[in-house]
């Protein structure tokens, strides 16, 4: 099992994590379209940079920032850096 | 030796590197360990720890990923059964109080660490808050907290906690801050969002 989401780095625990359940996916259920494919590079900085929002009311240009710079560590995002 | 052997010694002696750095670091502070320390107490050479982290700032970043990881997976293993607003803020400070100085050292330190290590202990942050929003949107949806801003509920918990934790010479000199004052914390926050959860 995939220890974590390639895309946005959540943890995969559970199958209910994963994308639509399947544990065979690398990506979790937030970084997944309705069709279960995984979101684009730009859908997946929106979410977030909204989750960082949310979670701690941060600026919202540090927060585009940070996402980029958290997104830009991740497997499937490093090839962008 | 076999390739295998020697990529799994190679992966032990960066794992103890890692654990070593960390434990220097809630003892004298990062900025004050140098790696010359870390070498000494890996029982390695100087050069040896830049052949697994390539300078020192990537090292200290992926110690803060290492510390972040335990911290947040402690709270998730916490959490499992728990709903309350009350259940989660004491697995909150449990999972930090098992990791009280180099939390504290984190916080303190933070602001001047590199731009990377920030971006991760925001990232444990808001990890951290998301539990406590699903928690509180809980709460909402059963009528016993009215509606209020996530971000905000958690900045004014995480500020009331990392005030007693950065002053620990003034709370709880040469001891655990949480373990002395946990429990007040919780009670008197909850405390002060309760006229909230009345009719």
């Amino acid at each position: 099992m995939t220890e974590s989401c390639i895309s946005c780095g959540m943890p995969l625990r559970i199958p209910e994590d994963y994308a639509k359940g399947d544990v065979t996916k690398a990506y979790c259920q937030y970084c997944a379209q309705p069709d279960g494919n995984m979101k684009s590079y730009e859908e997946v900085l929106s979410g977030m940079v909204g989750f960082l929002q949310h979670t701690q009311g941060i600026d919202v240009n540090v927060a585009i920032s940070m996402a980029k710079q958290m997104l830009s560590n991740l497997p499937a995002w490093k090839h962008l850096s | 030796m076999s390739n295998l052997l020697r990529t799994e010694q190679k992966l032990q002696t960066r794992e103890k590197i890692l654990i070593q750095t960390i434990h220097l670091f809630a003892k004298q502070g990062i900025q004050r360990t140098k790696t010359t320390d870390i070498a000494h107490a890996s029982a390695v050479s100087h050069g040896t720890i830049f052949v697994h982290f390539k300078t020192r700032d990537v090292l200290v970043k992926e110690s803060i990923e290492k510390i972040g990881k335990t911290i947040t997976d402690r709270l998730h293993a916490l959490t499992q059964g728990k709903n309350s607003l009350q259940e989660i803020l004491k697995a909150h400070l449990l999972s930090i109080q098992e990791n009280e100085n180099i939390y504290r050292c984190l916080l303190l330190e933070g602001p001047s660490l590199p731009t990377e290590c920030r971006t991760v202990w925001v990232g444990i942050q808001s990890a951290i808050s998301f539990y406590i929003s699903t928690a509180l949107l809980q709460e909402i949806e059963k009528g016993t907290l009215r509606l209020m801003v996530p971000s905000l509920l958690f900045n004014t918990w995480i500020g009331l906690v990392h005030h007693y934790l950065a002053n620990q010479d003034l709370f709880a000199p040469n001891k655990s801050v949480l373990s002395h004052h946990g429990d007040k914390l919780i009670h008197y926050f909850l405390e002060l969002v309760a006229p909230l959860m009345k009719g």
